[in-house]
């Protein structure tokens, strides 16, 4: 095992520790961070096999492949973010809409 | 003008909302008052002046947002603070000064007539000579065409924030993108839900302040990338 390999294999595990201790617990959530490390541990342990998946793709290398799937991955978690953005801005505009009818003034010389 | 005049008392709120540039706000609401207009919202989001005190001698509706949220949410908060007062018409009109109170009644006439549920403000249909920039007429055609695509809905103006809405459309159409892509969302929202849609001819005054507080290339951008999500998640 070389140097790359040793850090990117405690890179997933401090992630999926991580994410297993502050952020999802349900079992789904868990099935798939486990299948997802198991797959990571994988590739960085038995590197060729990304290319020979790659060249069953038509991709020349399996580090490109990887850069592909990469890509589409954060596009996918991007708009996931973005969508969880939209979804807080709305409550937080309802809470600050509830309170500006609720605070709303009407006086002036004519009343 | 025996119609309009109805109006100015009981049924039709003026919303309009500001945000921090008040400079010309007292000066609107003094025009709008002295021509008869009755019922006025005043939408503070979230500017950091303390924008009653300057118009609290006025007989005006205002609500207050703790927090900027965009120009399209303190709309819609007129608009639910409108519905609430059970309006029937209602009309936005720009903190800025560069809307015309005189135009309230071309702007009014298609929805009192019942020719449409919303009226919307066209500069490009007044016959009056107008001093729009060059950059400011360039970028407004490019948002037309945006609007098409977004909308299809080919119109002769874009972001004209004089319009007028009926009862029907104020209880229909729900404006979530707090920015400034709201504009193009009332028409989207219009068409979903088969309103009616007009345009009249306005005056739009430009002055150096307007055009410094007006949309920017760069807001132009940010309106654009707003629509693509919104479409993408509405």
């Amino acid at each position: 095992m070389n140097g790359i390999q040793l850090l990117l294999l405690f890179g997933i595990s401090a992630l999926g520790l991580y994410y297993v201790i502050r952020l999802r617990k349900t079992v789904l959530d868990l099935v798939l961070l486990i299948l997802l490390l198991a797959t990571s541990v994988t590739f960085v342990l038995w590197p060729e096999l990304t290319n020979k998946i790659a060249h069953s793709l038509g991709v020349g290398r399996g580090a490109d492949l990887l850069y592909y799937v990469c890509i589409l991955l954060f596009s996918f978690a991007l708009l996931k973010l973005y969508a969880r953005i939209r979804r807080l801005e709305q409550a937080f505009t309802n809470m600050i809409r509830e309170d500006a009818l609720k605070n709303a003034k009407h006086q002036g010389r004519d009343q | 003008m025996k119609i309009i005049t109805h109006l100015q008392s009981q049924e039709l709120y003026i919303i309009i909302p500001v945000f921090d540039h008040d400079e010309h706000l007292k000066e609107i609401i003094q025009t709008l008052t002295g021509k008869g207009y009755k019922n006025i919202i005043v939408v503070n989001d979230g500017s950091e002046k303390d924008i009653f005190k300057q118009i609290s001698e006025f007989n005006i509706h205002y609500l207050h947002h703790r927090q900027n949220l965009g120009q399209g949410a303190a709309l819609q908060t007129g608009f639910d603070y409108a519905a609430g007062l059970d309006a029937e018409f209602v009309v936005t009109f720009d903190a800025d000064g560069q809307h015309d109170p005189n135009d309230l009644p071309v702007v009014l006439a298609p929805v009192v007539a019942g020719r449409a549920d919303v009226s919307l403000g066209s500069r490009f249909l007044s016959s009056q000579p107008t001093n729009i920039p060059f950059s400011k007429k360039l970028l407004l055609q490019t948002a037309r065409f945006f609007n098409f695509l977004f909308t299809g809905l080919m119109l002769t103006d874009a972001h004209n924030g004089l319009r007028a809405l009926n009862r029907k459309a104020l209880n229909k159409i729900r404006i979530t993108e707090n920015r400034m892509a709201h504009a193009t969302e009332i028409l989207v929202e219009a068409k979903k839900h088969h309103l009616l849609i007009e345009e009249v001819p306005v005056t739009i005054h430009y002055t150096d302040y307007s055009i410094k507080h007006g949309q920017s290339s760069w807001n132009s951008l940010r309106i654009f990338i707003d629509l693509v999500f919104y479409k993408l998640f509405s």
